[in-house]
């Protein structure tokens, strides 16, 4: 989809330079033969297509609920069971006339049918007790299908499911942290990793998210902040996604490059949160129980160390400072109660910092999500100290004003500092 | 590393797609069809018992299509359990349940661990649902036990007529009940005449 984009545009930028003179006929010629021929992608029909086989699929989810007794239980298992063999077989022929994009529907709707299975199975003998463990059962089928055919929506139906598994066994168990969800994130990363599929990467990167909010929020801490958590959490894939990415492979590269993406986005939100909430945890403030655990600390420790030894492989600047940005927001967390008695400002200015870095970072390593993440991040905590509905308005006022100023006094240092050609 | 994950990607690529989503198809299958047998097991093999049901809050009884069921062995005395340290937050446990001179089952006692009975005693399995304690590891003088028989789903519309019955306490439930504990829902009662009846399959 994208790539036809970028052949109109390469296209006209040929007929461009030609009729200025700036390259041969010959060459202009020469550039359009290297090109392989565009794959067929996404058509419209193949559009309506997959929204008439999630249809499809919606509606035997449905038609379980609807418990509709005319029709025999035994009679609307082996309904559902021909749905999933009739997916299966027109999956296996798509792939094997090389229709890929709808070889994965098929797939994926076979995967939603074993769903409204597990549900109908429970429905016939009133298992109402365990949704969770259905949740895990779907996941593991949707898992088994994903592996075997590699279908990307197969992978969804199994993320989703598995997200709402362990996000229920999170709230039921507040006071244990639920690791199996990491044997089988790890699973689905390692998949992300065999496929080379962006994505599958994205996918793997949007799941982790639920699990780590959900124990943030959920985890059963004396004192300790969400928001804190959060950041650790922010961190470690942050981190981890540089350090992957820094593997000497081109698979390693577009997983860890997705996570590094996600990543940042999160250390941004986490510093919007820290700024907005953090104060209103008074127990903390006055309280001596740590605002983290220690294995939250130890996570984002780890962050940081994983992207400096991306940085040490690279040896790009920008990562370094990526590495400064991740500690900067974990350091606000130790140095927030610091002012008990008046407003946190060196939480605030390491996380203004923070979020400087982040831009810097992007704009060195030619990475434009990071560039955006930083530049919200700026906005939020910005806004998040601005309008904050606790303190004194004016010193906040005179604290945005100072920061102005050393911004403003740094940016002219670095004007004069760096060469014309690197401003 | 990278030359081990090549030559599985080729190896790999060698299977014909359509044996790959066959196998898919028959995983998940055998899934769906191991969950039957292990109900059908409890309902082919377990113990029957009766128990009465209880009514509970209306508005909490008939969300979608389903009835939520509460019985008199719901909420217990923990009795020798009471303030003893659980082995996890909802810890499971073992009721000792026998007939009364109207052939309802009634608890006798719980236990952290399976016991002896003699018939025509039988042993159920639940969880606790609410625990004591700040972690929740403590047994409370009174325990809440689920035993996975709380829910009935039941054809569109139908739900109303068994949330009055219950409510009138007019519905029974009888399960069946393995030597493990484990139980399921085998039938219905209104009035002591059976309504639903659940085949095996």
């Amino acid at each position: 989809m994208f790539d036809k984009t970028y052949r109109q545009r390469l296209e006209a930028d040929l007929s461009q330079w030609e009729a200025d003179g700036v390259i041969a006929p010959a060459a202009a010629a020469s550039i359009r033969n290297v090109l392989p021929p565009l794959s067929p992608g996404i058509n419209i029909a193949v559009v309506v297509g997959i929204v008439g086989g999630l249809l499809i699929a919606a509606a035997f989810l449905a038609f379980v609920a609807a418990h509709w007794t005319e029709i025999a239980r035994l009679m609307r298992f082996a309904i559902l069971i021909a749905g999933m063999v009739v997916a299966g077989g027109l999956g296996a022929w798509f792939a094997a006339t090389g229709r890929t994009v709808l070889a994965d529907l098929c797939a994926s709707i076979g995967a939603i049918i074993f769903g409204a299975g597990i549900a109908l199975v429970g429905q016939m003998y009133h298992l109402g007790d365990d949704f969770a463990g259905g949740m895990l059962l779907w996941s593991i089928g949707a898992f088994a299908a994903a592996m075997l055919t590699g279908s990307r929506g197969a992978l969804t139906v199994a993320l989703v499911a598995a997200c709402i598994w362990t996000c229920m066994r999170i709230y039921n168990t507040p006071d244990v942290l639920h690791l199996p969800f990491v044997v089988v994130w790890l699973i689905a990363a390692g998949l992300a990793l065999a496929w080379n599929s962006r994505v599958a990467a994205h996918l793997v990167a949007i799941a982790v998210l639920p699990w780590w909010i959900a124990t943030s929020l959920r985890f059963d801490f004396d004192a300790a902040q969400p928001s804190f958590v959060l950041a650790n959490g922010a961190a470690l894939l942050f981190g981890a996604g540089l350090a992957i990415a820094a593997a000497p492979s081109p698979r390693a590269l577009r997983l860890g490059s997705v996570l590094s993406i996600y990543g940042a986005f999160s250390l941004a939100i986490v510093a919007f949160l820290e700024v907005t909430t953090v104060d209103d945890i008074i127990r903390f403030r006055t309280g001596t129980a740590s605002a983290q655990p220690l294995w939250a600390i130890v996570c984002g420790a780890v962050g940081v160390i994983l992207a400096l030894a991306s940085a040490g492989i690279t040896r790009r600047a920008g990562e370094i400072l990526a590495a400064c940005a991740i500690g900067l927001v974990l350091i606000a967390a130790p140095i927030w109660p610091a002012s008990a008695a008046g407003e946190p400002w060196f939480a605030y200015a390491a996380l203004l910092c923070a979020m400087l870095c982040l831009v810097v970072s992007g704009m060195l390593d030619d990475v434009r999500p990071r560039i955006v993440a930083g530049w919200l991040g700026i906005a939020g905590v910005i806004a998040g100290i601005t309008w904050a509905v606790k303190g004194s308005l004016l010193r906040r006022s005179a604290f945005l004003a100072a920061a102005g100023i050393v911004a403003v006094a740094f940016a002219t240092a670095l004007n004069r500092a760096l060469p014309r050609a690197e401003r | 590393m990278t030359e081990m994950i090549a030559s599985v990607t080729k190896l790999w690529q060698r299977i014909p797609k359509a044996v790959l989503f066959i196998v898919a198809i028959l995983i998940q299958c055998v899934l769906l069809v191991l969950m039957v047998v292990d109900r059908v097991q409890i309902l082919r093999d377990g113990r029957e018992v009766t128990l009465q049901t209880q009514p509970v809050d209306p508005r909490d009884l008939l969300r979608g299509d389903y009835v939520v069921l509460r019985y008199d062995i719901s909420q217990l005395a923990a009795g020798a359990l009471a303030g003893k340290p659980a082995a996890e937050r909802d810890a499971v446990v073992f009721v000792k349940i026998a007939p009364n001179a109207n052939g309802l089952y009634e608890a006798v006692s719980v236990h952290a661990e399976p016991v002896a009975v003699t018939a025509p005693e039988v042993l159920i399995r639940g969880r606790v649902a609410y625990s004591c304690g700040s972690a929740g590891r403590t047994f409370c003088d009174r325990l809440t036990i689920k035993y996975g028989l709380e829910s009935y789903f039941v054809p569109e519309g139908e739900g109303k007529k068994l949330e009055q019955a219950r409510n009138q306490q007019k519905l029974r439930v009888v399960a069946a009940v393995l030597p493990s504990g484990r139980a399921a829902i085998k039938r219905l009662l209104l009035d002591g005449e059976p309504v639903y009846e659940e085949p095996l399959y």
